[in-house]
Parts: C-alpha cells; sequence; structure tokens
C-alpha cells in the first residue's frame, strides 16, 4: 500500500505545483465562500422576519376589537414558513414557493410572494448557492484538475516505467483514487463548516452528518468516473472532452430533462383548475352563509330533534352559527380531497424526477439535498397541510363561539337592526381561541428515512464506476 | 468556395464532430418536442378552463337575488395563452401565474394568487430550446472546435498544411465555418419545423434564429482568440470551459444577486396586510369613514352613498375598493421595482451571451417578466370594468334583473 501512498504523494506534488489546478481551486474556494455567507445571512434574515411577522400575526388577531364571530372568520390569519437551519445550505423550493399564506374561513388560498416572481431574470440558473457550487460545480474542478491522473503518466511516458518497476494496474489506480480523495476531502471543508454551524442552529447532527455524506459520495462518483475515464482513453483532449461532456450531460441537461418527463407524464392540475371541478361539487353543498338554504333541511330536522325543539327559534343555540359550522366541515373535507390529489400528483411527478437520478447523479444528489435540509416539496406539502390545520381549527373554534355566543334573533336582524348589530358582538376576549404556529422541519430520522433513495442510487453509481475502475485498472498498459 | 466544399467533405468523415452535431440535434428535437407538448397543454387548459367558468359562473348566478349577491358570487377566469413562440422559451411561465379567477372583492387579496406548477419545475428549470441554445450549445460549440489546430499538430500536418495553405486563415476559417455552420443548423431544424408546427411569425422566428447564429458566432470569436494561444488542446478546452462557465453561469448569478440587492422590493405580505386590515376594520368603522375615500374616487356617486343600514351591498363594495386603494401605494412599488429590476437584467445581460439569448427568446415569446406583469395590468383593467359594471346597479339599486348579466364583461386577453 505504501506503493500507492507515494503515487498519491507524487500527484499531490504535481497539483500543488500546477497553475490551472490552483486558479481553478481558488475561484471555486472564493465562490464557496461568498455564496456561503450571501445565502446564509440572506436565509437567517428571512427565518428572523418570517418568525417576527408570525409573531406580529398571531399579536394583531388577540388585539381585534368586540366583533361578531363571523367578521374574525373573515379577518383570518397568517401562516409563514421559517427556513431551517440547513437551508443556508440548501434553500431547496424556499424562494419558488411563497412564503407566507392567508387563511381564513371558506377558503384555502396559496402560498403567496414567491422571491423568483419578482426576481430580475438572467435566464436559465437560479441563484447561486453553495448546494448549486457543489451539485454544478465542484464536478466540473475535479475534471480539470483530474482528467489527466493516469493520462498525464502515459503521455510522459512514465506509466510504462513504473508498470516495468512491477507496480500493478491496480495499486496504480488505487494511488490515484487516493490522490483524488484528498481533493474530495478538501472540497467537502466548506460543507462540514456549514453543517457545523447548522448544528449549532438546532439542526440535529443525524441530517447534518448525512447531508455531509450525500455530498461526499456525490463527488466521489465524479472522482470515479474522472479516474475510470483517464484509465481506458488514450488521449488526453479526448478523456477531458468526454468527461465535460458526462458533466453537460448530467448536471445539466437530465436534470431538465426530468422536469420535461415529470410535467409530460403526469398532468396535475393547477390550482384554479382543481378549484372550478370543485366549486361545481361545493355549490351542492350549499351557502354558509346562507341558513335558508335547502342543503341544510336535514340538518334542520336532525338539530330540532336532538334539542327538541319546533323550529329554529327556539334552539337554545344560534341556528346561524350551526350551518356556519356544519357547512365548514363539509366545504373542508371537499377542499381536502382536492388539495390532497393535488398535491399527490405533484409528488408524482417529482418522483418521476427523482427516478432520473439513475441516469444522472445530480438529481439524486439534489433531491437528498433538498430532503435532508427539509427544504423539498415534500415539506412545503406539510406546510400547506398544517397551515390548513391551523386554518380549520379557529374557524371553527369561531363558528362555535358563533352557535353558543349570541342570540339567533340578534343574528338575523343585524344587517338592519343597529342595536342587534352591536349585541351580536362577542367579547374580544374570545380571541384568544387562536393556536400559535410555528413551522418545524421533519425530524431528522423521517428526513434520513425520505433521503435513502436518491443516497442509494449514487452509490450504486459509485460501485458501478468503481467496477469500471477496477477492470480498466487490470488491463492497463503502457 | 472549393475550400468549403472540401472542408463539409472531411467534416462527413470527422466522427467526432459528427457526434457533436448529431447530440445537438437530438437534445434540438427534444427541446422541441417538449416545448410543444407543454405549451398545448396550457391551451387544453385554457380551453377546458373558459367553458367550466362559464357554467359556474351560470350556476352561480342562477341562486341569486340581488345585485350584490351576485357580484359576491360571479367569479371571472383571466388567463394568459401562451404565444406562438413559446414553445421554444417557456420562460417566467413555469413562476408566475397565468391563470386568475377574480370577482368583484378587493383585488389586491386576489391577484396575488400563485396558481403554482409544482415547485420543483421553478427551481430546476425546463430544458426548453432557449436554454439548448444559450447555454449549451456553446460548449458543444467549444468541445467541436477547440482542437482543430491542436488536432492536426498532434498529427504532425499542421506546419505543413499552413505552408501550404499560405494564409492561415484560408485554411481555418472554412474548416471552422462548416462547423459552425452544421452545428447551427442541428440546432435550428427541429426549431424551424417547431415554428412551422406552431405557425409561429416569420419573421420573430428570424429574429429567434438570428439570435442564436449571432451568439454561437460570438463563441466562435472567444474560442478563435483563444485557439490563437497555441496551448495543448487539454489545456485550451479547460480555459475555455472556465470562459463559458463565466459567461454562462457566474456573470448572470453574480449580477442577478447585484440587481436585487440593489433594487430592494417592498415585502409582498405588506400589500395583503395593508388591504386585509383595511378591508376587516371597515366594518367597526363609521360608514363616512369608508364613503370618503370612496367618493374621492368616485365622486360620480355622491348623491347616491348614503348609507342608512349596519350592512348595505354598496357600503360593502365600496370598503372593498378603499382596500385596494389603501394598498395602492407599495402595489405601485412592487410593480414598478420589479420592472426597475427586469431593466437593469435587460442591460447585464448585454455581459453574457447566455442571458442575452435567453432574454431575447422570452421577449420575442412573450414570456418575459414585462410580458407577465402586461397580463397582471391586463386583469387590473378587467377588474376595473367589473366594477364599472356592477357599480351603477349597486347605487341606483335598479329592480333585479339577471338579464343585465349578459351584458357583463368578458375577459379577453391581449393579443
Amino acid at each position: 500500500m505504501s506503493g500507492a501512498v507515494r503515487i498519491a504523494r507524487e500527484e499531490w506534488r504535481l497539483w500543488s505545483r500546477s497553475r490551472v489546478a490552483l486558479v481553478a481551486a481558488l475561484i471555486v474556494a472564493v465562490l464557496v465562500v461568498v455564496t456561503s455567507i450571501l445565502t446564509a445571512m440572506n436565509v437567517t434574515d428571512d427565518a428572523e422576519r418570517r418568525a417576527a411577522r408570525q409573531e406580529s400575526a398571531e399579536a394583531t388577531f388577540l388585539a381585534q376589537p368586540d366583533r361578531h364571530p363571523h367578521r374574525m372568520v373573515h379577518y383570518g390569519h397568517y401562516a409563514f414558513r421559517t427556513p431551517p437551519p440547513l437551508a443556508a445550505f440548501d434553500p431547496g423550493v424556499d424562494a419558488v414557493t411563497g412564503q407566507s399564506i392567508f387563511l381564513e374561513g371558506h377558503r384555502q388560498n396559496t402560498a403567496m410572494f414567491a422571491d423568483t416572481r419578482a426576481g430580475a431574470d438572467l435566464g436559465g440558473f437560479a441563484a447561486m448557492t453553495p448546494a448549486n457550487i457543489y451539485q454544478l460545480l465542484l464536478p466540473l474542478l475535479l475534471i480539470i484538475v483530474g482528467h489527466a491522473v493516469v493520462l498525464r503518466e502515459r503521455e510522459d511516458g512514465t506509466l510504462a516505467v513504473l508498470l516495468a518497476q512491477g507496480q500493478s494496474g491496480l495499486a496504480l489506480a488505487g494511488g490515484k483514487a487516493l490522490a483524488l480523495t484528498g481533493v474530495l476531502g478538501l472540497f467537502l471543508l466548506p460543507i462540514a463548516v456549514l453543517a457545523l454551524n447548522a448544528v449549532a442552529a438546532g439542526e440535529p447532527a443525524l441530517t447534518a452528518a448525512l447531508m455531509i455524506a450525500g455530498y461526499a459520495l456525490y463527488l466521489a462518483v465524479w472522482a470515479a468516473l474522472v479516474l475510470a475515464v483517464s484509465l481506458w482513453v488514450r488521449q488526453r483532449s479526448v478523456a477531458l472532452g468526454l468527461l465535460v461532456l458526462a458533466w453537460l450531460m448530467v448536471a445539466l441537461v437530465m436534470p431538465r430533462i426530468g422536469i420535461n418527463a415529470g410535467s409530460a407524464a403526469v398532468d396535475a392540475p393547477g390550482k384554479i383548475e382543481s378549484d372550478l371541478v370543485m366549486l361545481a361539487q361545493q355549490r351542492k353543498l350549499g351557502d354558509g352563509h346562507n341558513a335558508a338554504d335547502p342543503a341544510f333541511e336535514a340538518l334542520r330536522k336532525q338539530v330540532l330533534e336532538q334539542y327538541e325543539a319546533e323550529s329554529v327559534e327556539q334552539l337554545p343555540i344560534n341556528w346561524r352559527g350551526v350551518v356556519a359550522g356544519y357547512s365548514e366541515a363539509k366545504l373542508t373535507n371537499l377542499m381536502n380531497d382536492f388539495a390532497n390529489a393535488r398535491m399527490q400528483q405533484e409528488a408524482r411527478q417529482s418522483r418521476i424526477v427523482t427516478l432520473f437520478g439513475l441516469a444522472s447523479p445530480t438529481i439524486a444528489v439534489g433531491a437528498a439535498s433538498r430532503t435532508l435540509a427539509g427544504t423539498d416539496l415534500a415539506t412545503h406539502h406539510r406546510f400547506l397541510r398544517e397551515a390548513e390545520a391551523l386554518r380549520f381549527d379557529f374557524v371553527q373554534s369561531l363558528n362555535k363561539l358563533h352557535a353558543t355566543g349570541l342570540a339567533y334573533a340578534d343574528d338575523i336582524q343585524r344587517s338592519s337592526d343597529p342595536e342587534a348589530e352591536q349585541r351580536t358582538r362577542v367579547n374580544a376576549s374570545a380571541w384568544a381561541l387562536l393556536d400559535t404556529f410555528r413551522f418545524e422541519p421533519d425530524p431528522a430520522a423521517r428526513r434520513a428515512g425520505r433521503a435513502m433513495l436518491p443516497l442509494a442510487m449514487m452509490l450504486g453509481w459509485l460501485i458501478l464506476l468503481g467496477g469500471a475502475i477496477a477492470l480498466g485498472a487490470r488491463r492497463l498498459s503502457p | 468556395m472549393s475550400g468549403i466544399l472540401r472542408e463539409a467533405r472531411f467534416l462527413l468523415r470527422d466522427r467526432g464532430a459528427l457526434l457533436w452535431i448529431a447530440l445537438a440535434l437530438l437534445l434540438s428535437a427534444a427541446a422541441t418536442a417538449f416545448g410543444i407538448a407543454e405549451v398545448r397543454e396550457q391551451r387544453t387548459t385554457i380551453a377546458t378552463l373558459l367553458g367550466e367558468d362559464a357554467r359556474d359562473r351560470a350556476d352561480a348566478l342562477a341562486g341569486q337575488s340581488d345585485w350584490g349577491g351576485a357580484a359576491y358570487a360571479a367569479f371571472h377566469l383571466t388567463y394568459a395563452p401562451p404565444s406562438d413562440l413559446a414553445f421554444a422559451a417557456l420562460g417566467q411561465r413555469d413562476i408566475a401565474p397565468w391563470l386568475h379567477r377574480v370577482r368583484m372583492l378587493a383585488l389586491e387579496g386576489q391577484i396575488h394568487e400563485a396558481d403554482t406548477k409544482n415547485a420543483d419545475f421553478g427551481l430546476i428549470g425546463r430544458f426548453d430550446f432557449a436554454f439548448l441554445a444559450a447555454a449549451v450549445a456553446p460548449l458543444l460549440l467549444i468541445l467541436m472546435l477547440h482542437d482543430l489546430r491542436a488536432g492536426e499538430q498532434a498529427a504532425g500536418r499542421h506546419d505543413l498544411l499552413v505552408a501550404t495553405a499560405g494564409d492561415g486563415a484560408r485554411l481555418w476559417l472554412p474548416r471552422a465555418g462548416v462547423r459552425l455552420a452544421a452545428l447551427s443548423l442541428a440546432l435550428l431544424l427541429p426549431f424551424w419545423a417547431g415554428s412551422v408546427i406552431e405557425g409561429a411569425d416569420g419573421l420573430t422566428v428570424l429574429a429567434a434564429s438570428g439570435l442564436v447564429l449571432a451568439a454561437l458566432f460570438a463563441w466562435w470569436l472567444i474560442i478563435e482568440a483563444a485557439a490563437r494561444s497555441q496551448g495543448s488542446p487539454a489545456v485550451l478546452l479547460a480555459a475555455l470551459v472556465g470562459i463559458w462557465l463565466a459567461l454562462a453561469l457566474l456573470v448572470p448569478a453574480g449580477a442577478k444577486a447585484a440587481i436585487e440587492a440593489s433594487h430592494p422590493l417592498p415585502d409582498g405580505a405588506e400589500i395583503l396586510m395593508l388591504q386585509r386590515e383595511a378591508v376587516n376594520d371597515a366594518w367597526d368603522l363609521p360608514k363616512e369613514a369608508t364613503m370618503g375615500p370612496f367618493l374621492a374616487r368616485h365622486p360620480h356617486w355622491r348623491s347616491h352613498a348614503r348609507i342608512d343600514r349596519p350592512f348595505e351591498w354598496k357600503w360593502y363594495y365600496a370598503f372593498q375598493q378603499v382596500g385596494d386603494q389603501r394598498a395602492q401605494p407599495i402595489v405601485e412599488a412592487y410593480r414598478e421595482g420589479r420592472l426597475a429590476r427586469d431593466e437593469a437584467a435587460g442591460l447585464a445581460a448585454f455581459l453574457s451571451p447566455a442571458s442575452l439569448v435567453e432574454r431575447g427568446f422570452e421577449r420575442l415569446a412573450r414570456t418575459d417578466t414585462r410580458a407577465m406583469i402586461a397580463y397582471e395590468d391586463s386583469v387590473r383593467d378587467f377588474h376595473a370594468q367589473l366594477r364599472a359594471f356592477y357599480y351603477p346597479f349597486l347605487f341606483r339599486d335598479p329592480p333585479y334583473d339577471p338579464l343585465a348579466f349578459e351584458r357583463l364583461p368578458r375577459y379577453e386577453p391581449t393579443p
């Protein structure tokens, strides 16, 4: 093994003397540092601002004056998605999806004001983030630095000497692999610092460690490809050309083809489209504002029986509030059915994109990275679900107040009788029914579980390329 | 002329170059096909929704008994159909909404709704023709042309060839020119076919093709300049890939970050909160607090603006409008800010041929930021028409007559 170490040391000595390698490494190092600082600053800023907004939204809700409870249903509330600590490395879909939702009765609103919608459009590539640099630029740097690890020996004629001295092809490849592994270790330093930083900010060690492991695996796949090509190809410029082509296809083209394929294979209706279909069904459920709607006849019978009353006027509770609560529950069921169907279609699309990870480790590492950071589509969907639960909860509490806190006789008079209107206003202390909302990423173990498939894909690639290296090393000849 | 024919013959025997050209053709065909499929799906969606929307509105209006209730219940579909060149550059259509359903309530609560597609799409981006031409094609050109001279050097023919040709330009110009032309053709043929299928305007297609050719020509000049340095093919390729990386990736990303930092936007969430507060506070304020600001904008209705009862529809819609009025300064700052960012991005794009090509395509295909803001403006116009339609009914309060809804404004997409 000492032979391999010597070969690796020699390779390192050459790299440290190569201007191309040093300049490229320096540029990338500066880029990593700059984007890391900028992204971390942005994300921390966003996290603080959104947390403050969330608190102020809650405070404003509580500070509302005496009102009719249904006014508070429409006054509504906001839910903000605060970014998790690892978002400073990979902000994921955060910039594309909106970060806040307005919550009100009878409606599920979309998340609004995505950053990308207001961003400066300079084409193709998204804003630079540390994750992007690891996914796109570091493989290219590995290619530039490493494509000649074996070929240089061949072109300089030292390969024949080494082999003649009894050095086996495998030992030579092992030495070169060791040299490249050293480069990888250097590349992983910034992400290790960022991950430690995230742990200090409250990120579980498991996800932070897996994040480093995921990128180590990804860069190892590229290093293995570089070594394999350097072993199998006999001309330096051909090797570099092949590797750049592979980078072009794997890192730039395949992810986007995956998106095209996901979009073409699964037709996920937009919200407006599915809302229209839903509205047609909703009309059958009746309008919760109108307690005389014939759709509520069965409910009326049942409630009258329950309270042994002859008419809704005799009920000890406010019939309008009963109707509001009943129809909100029915409508929410319907809206949730449609929202779930829509999210499932989107998840199916994204699964297709992830499966393209079999053809492109860049897709696999991206999926693993967003999942581990808690900035993937699934986490956004969970945010939507939790915001919906919060909405339903406060709306139904208000509807319950509507049914029990004010008299039916006043309620039906309030549009025309100012005094009745005054009596339908509920004391503001009741607004404390609102729950506080703090969005947290999934537990580390669950995120890790979801990241296993893409991580396994990269491991598969590594094994495959390891085989190609072993085979190439065995038949290595000058 | 004979030089070109000779080089064309050489090219047919150069398997490496043929590989790049075939790859360009394949990618271009894939980008075009996917683009056309997506654009067609969007058109089908719009056509289906138009039918559903009319049915739903008829349904909603059928159950109403007063003007205010009708205005509350009736939604209207607005949309921006994809242009006939949109297949080549989906641009902002994956990020910004191109569909809305609006009604008479405060518009600011409705227009920012995002009918978002899968967030992964906006994050990773589509493989459309504009991306291929802007980012991928230059790299293919680099791979194809970087070792023209060095290849001959390696084969030991270089000096002989240069000596025989006398003038280097007469040798390398046709060789590179034929390759450049072949690659351009491979890229553009599927695009042209797609344009014919989509019935795109000839002049627009010509402009788009000119953009692709000009950009590739610029990249060729860069490659030529680098090739004169006489480095080994591997060093040359590494340097060219570095230049590509800087121009296609780093300059745009840096410019984007700089522009966004120097053109701060008002926080969108503010618009919503302000509008929401204004609308909801109105319920508890004296009626004059709403009708005053409303009449300042619409003095026309002064003689009909008395509110006697705790709830009246005209007051309800007046405070919806006042909510929009209250948010208007931020809304305008937000809109102007986006336009200013886009303008700055347009200037910065001159630093990067890749950005220039992609923005150029989005402009021609009307999928750029300006086009999406123009669509939002048209939604605002339509909403103003809706208000102009309903206000006479709400304020004069003639007997309810559903026949009047036959004159409801219809949304017409701007061509």
